[in-house]
């Protein structure tokens, strides 16, 4: 490799990924995540109050019961073959709201001992979702118009820092490889770690980022191709598949949801139904979704695929989405988005997925610190005195801001997910709200702290913040536990990976104080800069005059 | 091999002209690339709506990967009249293509 093209592309990698680095830090840490969104939601939803889900068998008598209560229900339902606290109703339907910010309000019904009908407002959290738009806008909290193209220049900029990372490493591939040289030379060792994690992720993250740049642009692309590929006829396109719907009987009577659900799992052997979707047309005629999943195969959407079905009879009328039996195109679009959402393989792919992408957010935040460190011995070269740029103390703390700002606030949403149940309306904007405070508030105090010492406090409210988690949980099992709630069984993961968080947290919250204090003082992380910087506040001659006080 | 080293040493500091083609022709190039796998790729231009979305998937890596390789042309002046007569080329056999299919010539 020429090293004039090597040198030029380690220019290109250290500006790409200083301009995407933040966004990205935050996209794959709320990304990790979204593994758990489930669990998550689970942890996060109050109890229903709402008796016990009625029996599949019974389910027919529960929809009447509801239709004769709420006819409005009777427009479009969904039928919960899998019920836990975040599905807690057999039966729901939404109230108002519109396609993108979902509906405002989800009612669910149950029968109690006697058959009669109970009707109440479900309260599954939207935390989990908060936490997965966050992920989607790389952190932006604008409409998803304005966020979603920023999102794609993050992804292209994403790509470049990829290849041209892919490139610099090449020369030195096999001898830096497998090298990890822990010890004095603190960079060299960031350095290690950041090209160990880049190579071996690299599969994981040209998924990401050719991905990414597909779910912020598919319209722009789509609209594109209209006019210069499909001359105008991108219709024509989405409807060759398409196969008339058999003329519809009105004396028809729709299918025991009990007996759809066996029908599935005779036409479609492996997918576990967790909900059918009922939607009435105009014409009275009622047409059926169900989600399920399938370990087995990728599958289209994040955690499930889709089916269509018929109401009346049971059978599978749009297997393009069914895991496992697509064919072709469909099936290698799936991939493409399976890759993604890695849901294919179950849990330890799951895992391995949470893993990765945390290592991600590692990498992207590495990668800043090395920014740092090679402008300070430019300086140093350039200057003979060892000191560091106006621009790196910036970065850096914006770095610790943004990147600790970002774990803090998800952390201390996420608790109030159970102190704010039935005491908020809209629970919403309420996450919102407190996740950009705890967020600004951190990056505004890494900026009067400086980077080292304000990086050893926010590590410290990372731990303290994560912490919360579990100890909330803990707190509901007491007797006075102010309406809290806990629940048993898997969700106990996520208290667990929380404590193990914190943990982690508060070790680092060491190491950065103990660096901040004992470290060179000449650097960013030193908890000395600010003497240094006040010194060099009316500066005798211009330029890296800030002297090391000793 | 000569010709390379000969070649003046390539630097970042003419990134911009260099990175606006990459992204301006990058994105055209891969748009008429995605029509000819769309019109004469496996299939052909109706073979179900999942060929529909794989034609749209194609724009992200053949883009993707001009941006990054751009910074390879000599000059911000190569890299946009390699590339424009890349994309030239691309769209004529395209436009080419679909007249023929269109007026009975295949």
């Amino acid at each position: 490799m020429r090293t004039d093209i090597v040198r030029m592309y380690k220019d290109i990698h250290a500006w790409v990924g200083i301009v995407s680095g933040l966004a990205l830090f935050i996209a794959f840490y709320a990304g990790a995540l979204t593994m758990f969104e489930q669990p998550i939601q689970r942890w996060a939803s109050a109890p229903a109050d709402l008796a016990e889900p009625v029996p599949l068998e019974s389910v027919p008598a529960l929809i009447a019961a509801t239709r004769a209560a709420h006819p409005e229900s009777a427009r479009s339902y969904r039928i919960h073959v899998e019920t836990g606290p975040e599905n807690p109703a057999r039966l729901s339907w939404d109230v108002g709201g519109d396609r993108e910010h979902g509906p405002d309000a989800v009612y669910g019904t149950a029968l109690d001992a006697a058959g009669a009908l109970e009707t109440a407002r479900l309260n599954a959290s939207p935390v989990g979702e908060f936490i997965d738009v966050l992920h989607q806008q790389v952190g932006l909290p604008f409409d998803h118009e304005i966020s979603m193209p920023i999102m794609g220049a993050v992804s292209l900029l994403y790509a470049i820092a990829l290849v041209s990372g892919l490139i610099i490493i090449i020369p030195s591939l096999v001898k830096d490889m497998f090298a990890l040289r822990l010890g004095k030379n603190l960079k060299r060792m960031w350095l290690d770690v950041h090209n160990a994690l880049g190579i071996f992720s690299l599969p994981f993250h040209i998924v990401m980022a050719l991905s990414a740049v597909v779910f912020a642009f598919h319209d722009q692309f789509y609209d594109a191709q209209n006019v210069v590929v499909y001359q105008g006829e991108l219709e024509a396109q989405w409807s060759q598949d398409g196969n008339a719907p058999e003329p519809f009987d009105p004396q028809a009577q729709p299918l025991p949801p009990a007996e759809i659900v066996t029908r599935a799992a005779t036409q479609a052997p492996g997918f576990t139904v967790t909900t059918l979707e009922y939607r009435a047309g105009p014409d009275g005629r009622l047409g059926g979704r169900m989600m399920g999943y399938d370990p087995r195969w990728g599958m289209r959407g994040p955690t499930y695929g889709l089916v269509g079905f018929d109401v009346y009879t049971g059978e599978i009328t749009d297997a393009a989405y069914l895991p496992g039996h697509q064919s072709g195109w469909a099936a290698l679009v799936t991939s493409f988005f399976a890759l993604h959402f890695g849901n294919y393989g179950g849990e330890p792919v799951r895992w391995g997925y949470f893993l990765f992408g945390l290592a991600g957010a590692f990498l992207f935040y590495s990668g800043n610190l090395l920014w740092i460190e090679t402008r300070r011995k430019r300086l140093t070269k350039r200057h003979g005195v060892r000191a560091q740029s106006r621009s790196a103390h910036i970065l850096g703390a914006l770095t610790v801001g943004v990147a600790l700002g970002s774990i803090a606030g998800i952390s201390t949403t996420l608790v109030a997910a159970k102190w704010m149940a039935g005491h908020v309306e809209n629970l919403a904007m309420a996450h919102s709200w407190i996740y950009y405070l705890v967020f600004l508030a951190s990056i505004g105090w890494a900026f009067r702290r400086g980077a080292g010492q304000g990086g050893a406090d926010l590590l410290w409210l990372c731990a303290f913040t994560t912490l919360l988690i579990p100890v909330t949980s803990l707190i509901a099992l007491l007797p006075f536990n102010g309406g809290l709630w806990t629940w048993s069984g898997p969700v106990l993961l996520l208290d667990g990976v929380a404590a193990i968080g914190a943990g982690l947290f508060a070790a680092f919250a060491r190491l950065t104080r103990q660096r901040a204090l004992k470290g060179p003082r000449d650097s960013v992380w030193s908890a000395h800069v600010h003497e240094a910087e006040r010194a060099a506040a009316c500066p005798p001659a211009a330029g890296g005059e800030a002297p090391a006080p000793d | 091999m000569s010709r390379a080293r000969a070649a003046a040493a390539l630097t970042s500091r003419n990134w911009l002209p260099k990175a606006s083609a990459g992204l301006v022709l990058g994105f055209a190039l891969a748009l008429a690339v995605s029509g000819l796998f769309a019109w004469f790729g496996p299939g052909g231009l109706f073979d179900g709506a999942g060929k529909t979305q794989v034609n749209m998937w194609l724009i992200s890596p053949i883009w993707c990967g001009v941006l990054s390789l751009c910074f390879l042309f000599r000059s911000g002046r190569a890299a946009w009249i390699w590339l424009g007569t890349a994309t030239l080329l691309a769209f004529a056999l395209l436009y080419g293509g679909r007249w023929m299919i269109t007026s009975g010539g295949l």
